[in-house]
């Protein structure tokens, strides 16, 4: 059972998604995360387990490399990639409570903004720490934001931006969760921005990295 | 009438020279000063024109450039562009997705999109700016690729869909080519290719999928008279001898980058700029801070002589002008202090 479990760890880590799929060179024709799910599955191997000692521990580790500047954004959205398609196997469990995750974590690019790969690699590398992720997509204003915490009652949102001129934009949004929901922490992330901006705009965390984000998140459910 | 100047001997000079060279990618400072607005600019070639002959006519830089406007070149292909009034331009969504959609691909012709509006103002730059080089400006292949098929996908399809990728990286080469000769023909003296998403890639991937479709459009256009500055400002050290290897006459570097351990790694003959970062420093930081972190900047790479201070990337709208007068203050005082310093050592 540990390994098979540690067989998916390791095509999430090297983003092995199925047996078809050519990369990594070195695993060709072997099964993929997706097919390693399913067989756990048969095998009655718990899906909790088979998130958190499979897909978590897998994420870990390239998320991991990835802040040690080890592996860069394709093999960590691979990664991602494989543990979604293996995530989606775990989907009913998910659905009937037999497998809780973590919390909920809201994510988008705030309005203006239409850039997404920073929000996407985020996202998935949070869904990968075992949190359910509500990504909202791009170009989201401060009403769809709230509006989506208080119907899902998250812990935590994220609000990206790529742009100078939308980068403004956070503060508002900041400004009018903070108005609406005092007690949600808010995340802000993206390529101009950094902690000072964060502290200015009075968001609570920064990162410069999935990873860092990631932490943060645990952290508060510790 | 435009300059017409060997750029071999231009860059040797500023390699030669006692001053350091200053060439911040700045147009958006410009645009303010003549009073219009983003839109403005990048949808019209003459408009464009005059705010980089106000940035021309206000500073010393030791060169002129254009917008870094990354969505001209897919917004020829066929993209969908969302313009803010206030905002650099940018792709609403994916124009291709698979095999078949990238083989279906039409190259555009030099009439699509803004791409003559482009043309208008690097032409009317090169006509009216007659006391330094200007350089044009162009994506570079990746990017265009991942604003084409999308820049999330593009990275994962890059590698397990490597021939679907390649086909899109030889037509946005052909594309690109095309617009850098025709831009050549303008009389610019040469051009600034922006390579922002190869920054996201490892050495190897950067290498397939960037640097040799770069290096094709180096080969055909580099000449004594046009040089190529090949910007990635996503580079964070990993990819410095893969910029190298594009046979490009100048590298411009990203804020994230250590500028020292970049001047180390690059031969002294290639021009190498940066990496002030243009939101922490030139857009949020005081005139205060400016000079300091400027002044910093120039006395930690004065050894290497093939230095060209400069923003990390294009300076944002919204930067102050006391902010810009701040830089420039901080490079002319370095300049009287280093030439000073050199006569007392005689």
């Amino acid at each position: 059972m540990e390994n098979i479990l540690e067989k998916i760890a390791y095509c999430t880590e090297f983003g092995k998604i199925n047996k078809v799929s050519p990369y990594p060179p070195d695993m060709k024709g072997q099964d993929g995360v997706d097919e390693l799910t399913k067989l756990a599955l048969e095998q009655g191997v718990s899906p909790n387990d088979i998130l958190t000692k499979g897909f978590v521990l897998g994420m870990e580790r390239v998320g991991k490399k990835f802040s040690e500047n080890k592996v860069f954004v394709p093999q960590m959205l691979i990664s991602a990639k494989a543990m979604t398609t293996g995530m989606a196997h775990l989907k009913p469990f998910f659905t009937s409570g037999e497998v809780k995750r973590k919390g909920k974590f809201i994510i988008g690019t705030v309005a203006g903004d239409l850039h997404d790969i920073g929000k996407n690699l985020v996202a998935m590398m949070v869904e990968g720490s075992g949190w359910e992720v509500i990504d909202l997509g791009v170009d989201v204003n401060s009403d769809k934001f709230i509006q989506n915490i208080k119907n899902s009652n998250a812990t935590a949102v994220a609000l990206s931006a790529l742009l100078t001129t939308t980068m403004v934009n956070m503060e508002k949004i900041v400004k009018e969760i903070r108005g609406q929901v005092p007690e949600i922490k808010i995340c802000v992330g993206g390529a101009p921005v950094n902690q000072e901006f964060c502290a200015k705009i009075g968001a609570d965390h920064y990162s410069p990295d999935p990873q860092g984000l990631v932490e943060y998140l645990n952290r508060l459910v510790a | 009438m435009a300059l017409k100047q060997n750029m071999s001997d231009w860059a040797a000079d500023l390699i030669n020279s006692k001053e350091r060279a200053a060439i911040p990618i700045m147009t958006h400072p410009g645009i303010e000063m003549i009073g219009k607005h983003v839109i403005d600019a990048v949808t019209d070639g003459t408009t464009h024109f005059e705010a980089i002959k106000a940035i021309a006519s206000q500073y010393p830089t030791s060169a002129a450039t254009i917008i870094m406007d990354l969505t001209v070149e897919s917004e020829a292909f066929g993209c969908r562009i969302n313009f803010g009034e206030h905002e650099v331009p940018s792709v609403m969504e994916r124009l291709v997705h698979d095999f078949e959609t990238v083989s279906n691909l039409k190259i555009p012709d030099m009439n699509s999109g803004r791409i003559q509006e482009y043309l208008k103002a690097s032409r009317l730059a090169a006509e009216n700016i007659a006391d330094r080089p200007v350089f044009g400006g162009c994506i570079g292949p990746f990017s265009l690729a991942g604003r084409l098929f999308d820049m999330t996908e593009i990275m994962t399809a890059a590698i397990i869909e490597p021939e679907t990728i390649t086909l899109l990286l030889e037509k946005c080469t052909k594309l690109l080519l095309q617009y850098v000769l025709e831009m050549k023909k303008t009389g610019v003296n040469g051009i600034i290719i922006a390579e922002p998403a190869a920054g996201l890639l490892d050495e190897t991937l950067c290498e397939e999928f960037s640097s040799k479709y770069v290096k094709l459009i180096v080969d055909a256009t580099q000449d004594e008279n046009f040089m190529v500055v090949l910007h990635n400002c996503g580079n964070t050290g990993h990819l410095t001898q893969s910029m190298v290897n594009t046979g490009a006459a100048g590298l411009h570097f990203g804020n994230r980058i250590d500028m020292l351990k970049v001047l180390q790694e690059v031969p002294s003959n290639i021009l190498v700029m940066g990496n002030l970062d243009p939101v922490g420093v030139f857009k949020m930081s005081d005139a205060g801070q400016i000079k300091t972190i400027t002044s910093n900047l120039l006395k930690a790479t004065r050894e290497y002589s093939n230095f060209v201070i400069s923003s990390g990337c294009d300076t944002p709208p919204g930067v102050s002008q006391a902010n810009v007068d701040a830089f420039f203050e901080a490079v002319n005082d370095f300049n009287y202090n280093n030439i000073t310093s050199k006569q007392l050592t005689y």
